[in-house]
């Protein structure tokens, strides 16, 4: 049996790798006692993978992952079972039993979506994010794999909102993550403070959403 | 505070999870609703603090079975710290974030000589004053437990109290004696506190030297305090309480699993060896007891290896049933179970076998000395058919790489010694190579020898500096392919050795070294040995004093009145026979040797699963 997770990360445990939270997640799986299957091989570990990575210093309202399962058990039981055991800043939103061939979230992921919560300030976020969609390029030196090229971040930003409230801005803005394009997150705050934000404005950002992209349209993975 | 932390100070830092605490069975208790408030706190880096068995034992001690409460803190790295000093955060709680002034006591675990200068740093960043003479009634207790307190005398006027020996069984009675008498004023609390067996407090002696600057005498200037202070110990570790429910980083910490603490106290007398002495007896937990805590522990804590802890695990005389039933409940769960070090025989081997069915990494043994000789000097009783034995077992059955531990600087140690060094990897190379299907790999690790106080060699002289460089060196020239050797840092340990052995007179020395910014001083890259020697030298002290001397027997020690139970004559007598080159067998399978501890403590050796008895002493 294998089963699709969706779940949140707060704000306590922004400071988490992506190691960290495999680690969390496969002891709250022990301690649930969860039937979960070993790989083979000399140094069996659980069948368990995860989205892509959350980064260091942001929380999550959207993440997943899939497990594979040695018996099949009720997934309002597993549900109840892991929500029982995780710290309080983890919660399972969502989960769904999905096909044994169906391709890994890894591989299927493709867009993200970034809150930003942003202090009232003389820059007028309305203007800025009108600017910044406007350009036809928005090139930094690459912080990934291919460090130190230059990469153009342009293609990978696909749509920015902006809501005003009393004492601050919200922005959301949608990017493409993985393959072709992975605009990283840092890179992608790079570019908002070169075009004028200001980083201390920033009061809070987290990662509202993982997609599956397919032309216009953003299908989460636990609805396609 | 915390807000500010998370938002503001946490990003800036590097592994900022090491200070945000809310880990899973993290126990905050009630402020109000708690009656002592104490604050366990480590003075190295939360990883290193988080793997520290004890301070786990007392965590959940004094939070689940009494109606104090323990919070814990630890060393913040210097990033960190720069931040804290810059921003006024003073250092905090991990429970409740509250700063650790505000707590009743503050409990600094004393694991290792140096980290003494984290421990003024830290008390410094709480905003509390260094010196025990400084504070008033106002400020918390300041106290300190761990092996290093069995010399307590160059920390004793930094800290208010120590606790000597096995804390779980006199912390609940400390705390308890200040939950009830918080209308004393500190003089008045502190002198009670006193009277509590294993409680030693500073203040109440004062100290009188020799014209060749010895030691001369610790009185108390009080009437009725005690002349010596005997250690604390856990009689049966079956009926004494142990954690079920292990606090769980988030992090990578250096020991991240379940531990069972199979005995504590080893006695098989290697000459040089701190905790064999002053854990003294052995006493042993039974199977039954270490099947249920290995249960609770990992269904409360999801771990996925159980580790078999103690001074010396292979010597538990049910290791083997042990591992085998751990092996068989554990495996289809992929819980997995590990051996900390090695005994250096073919049985250790066998049982390694068991435990590593599977994966086979790195092999660790200890002959600690590269002759027979001298490792009949030290009393490590390990022949070289026993160690070869060892190593071709374990070639045999699949590892292929190997660790061995020796130390260097050695008493009676010769050129032809540390040859045998060499001589020996050599051979183990050799064997592997014929008995592995692929080149193996030998590592070493060359400690350097520092005398330590209750052992047969406290009156031993430790290695110069110098004398080290140049057996390192002698080392290396002799060195062959694909056998790495890595030492030891000779000036970290020279200082070691002046700690390990010093006095009251060392504590202005210290405070200057801190002073002048000196921290971290087991990390080589914080570590700066020139910072130290200018400190005592304006201090007016001759490190060497500590070191480089050899004690005459009827010298008295400054830590003479610490009674571990061994008695003085019978850590001469051992000596004497290192002197002869005389080994002295393991009182388990030989009989007793005398060393006084079973007879103080109205005990015998503590073995739960065979019938291994020894005589009483």
């Amino acid at each position: 049996m294998r089963l699709r997770v969706e779940y949140r990360v707060g704000p306590e445990l922004r400071f988490l790798g992506n190691l960290d939270m495999m680690r969390l997640m496969q002891r709250s799986l022990r301690r649930a006692s969860i039937p979960f299957a070993l790989s083979q091989g000399f140094n069996p570990h659980i069948k368990l993978s995860m989205g892509t990575v959350l980064p260091v210093g942001l929380w999550g309202e959207k993440e997943y992952f899939d497990i594979e399962l040695a018996e099949d058990i009720g997934i309002k039981d597993f549900v109840e079972r892991m929500n029982d055991v995780f710290p309080p800043p983890v919660l399972i939103n969502e989960c769904n039993e999905i096909l044994n061939d169906e391709p890994a979230l890894m591989k299927i992921i493709n867009a993200a979506s970034y809150k930003f919560f942003v202090r009232k300030s003389s820059l007028d976020l309305d203007l800025w994010k009108d600017e910044f969609t406007a350009k036809d390029s928005l090139v930094i030196r690459s912080r990934g794999k291919k460090k130190d090229r230059d990469k153009d971040l342009r293609p990978g930003i696909f749509k920015v909102t902006v809501q005003k409230f009393h004492n601050f801005d919200i922005m959301e803005i949608w990017s493409s993550t993985g393959m072709p394009l992975n605009v990283r997150y840092d890179e992608l705050l790079e570019t908002m403070v070169l075009t004028g934000l200001d980083k201390k404005n920033i009061i809070d950002v987290f990662r509202s959403g993982n997609y599956i992209k397919e032309g216009l349209k953003y299908f989460t993975p636990m609805k396609r | 505070m915390k807000d500010k932390l998370f938002k503001d100070v946490l990003p800036r830092v590097s592994k900022p999870a090491r200070y945000t605490g809310g880990e899973v069975n993290m126990i905050k208790k009630d402020w109000n609703q708690s009656s002592i408030k104490m604050v366990f706190a480590f003075p190295d880096i939360y990883e290193i603090g988080m793997s520290h068995l004890g301070g786990k034992i007392l965590y959940g001690l004094i939070n689940e079975q009494s109606n104090h409460l323990m919070e814990r803190t630890f060393a913040p790295w210097p990033d960190m710290e720069q931040i804290m000093r810059a921003e006024k955060i003073p250092l905090y709680s991990l429970e409740s974030f509250s700063p650790v002034k505000n707590f009743d006591v503050i409990g600094f675990s004393l694991q290792y000589e140096m980290s003494i200068t984290n421990i003024l740093n830290m008390l410094d960043l709480a905003g509390i004053p260094v010196w025990a003479k400084n504070r008033d009634d106002s400020w918390p207790l300041i106290i300190a437990g761990g092996p290093v307190v069995f010399n307590p005398e160059p920390f004793a006027d930094f800290f208010d109290a120590f606790l000597i020996g096995d804390a779980e069984d006199m912390l609940l009675e400390f705390l308890d004696f200040l939950a009830n008498n918080k209308h004393l004023s500190r003089q008045e609390r502190l002198i009670q506190l006193a009277e509590i067996e294993g409680v030693y407090v500073p203040a109440l002696y004062s100290v009188e030297y020799n014209e060749d600057e010895t030691f001369k005498s610790l009185k108390p200037r009080f009437k009725g305090v005690k002349l010596e202070v005997r250690k604390r110990l856990v009689k049966d570790l079956d009926k004494v309480y142990f954690p079920e429910k292990p606090v769980l980083p988030y992090i990578d910490i250096i020991h991240d699993r379940a531990v069972l603490e199979v005995m504590r106290g080893c006695q098989r007398g290697c000459r040089f060896c701190h905790a064999g002495i002053v854990y003294r007896p052995v006493r042993e937990r039974s199977i039954d007891t270490l099947k249920k805590q290995a249960d609770m522990q990992v269904k409360n804590s999801g771990y996925e290896e159980i580790s078999l802890a103690s001074l010396s695990t292979l010597d538990y005389s049910g290791v083997k049933t042990l591992v085998t039933e751990l092996v068989e409940e554990y495996e289809k769960k992929g819980v997995g179970v590990s051996l900390p070090s090695l005994r250096v025989d073919a049985f250790s081997i066998e049982v390694a076998n068991e435990v590593q069915k599977v994966r086979k990494t790195t092999l660790t043994l200890a002959p600690e000395a590269g002759t027979q000789r001298l490792r009949n000097i030290i009393n490590k009783n390990v022949s070289e058919e026993q160690l070869f034995n060892a190593v071709e077992a374990a070639f045999k059955s699949g590892w292929l790489s190997i660790k061995l531990y020796f130390m260097f600087g050695l008493p009676g140690e010769t050129t032809a010694d540390l040859d045998g060094i060499i001589e020996l990897l050599k051979k183990v190379k050799s064997i592997g190579d014929q008995n592995a299907p692929r080149t193996v790999e030998v590592r070493a690790s060359l400690a350097c020898f520092v005398p330590k106080a209750h052992t047969p060699f406290q009156w031993q002289a430790q290695n110069s500096i110098e004398e080290l460089e140049l057996k390192r060196k002698h080392l290396f020239e002799q060195k062959k392919k694909r056998i790495v050797l890595k030492f030891h840092d000779s000036r970290t340990s020279y200082l070691e050795g002046v700690l390990a052995r010093g006095d009251r007179r060392l504590s202005p020395a210290i405070y200057l070294a801190w002073q002048k910014g000196c921290k971290f001083d087991g990390w080589s890259e914080y570590f700066c040995f020139e910072r130290w020697m200018e400190a005592l030298e304006q201090c007016n002290i001759n490190p060497d004093f500590y070191t480089r001397r050899l004690r005459a027997y009827n010298e008295r020690f400054p830590w003479d009145f610490i009674n571990t139970g061994v008695t003085k004559e019978y850590l001469q007598r051992e000596n004497e026979r290192a002197v002869k080159e005389i080994i002295t067998p393991d009182c388990r399978q030989n009989g007793c040797t005398g060393c006084g501890v079973c007879t103080a403590f109205d005990l015998d050796l503590n073995i739960k699963e065979e019938n291994h008895r020894a005589l009483k002493s």
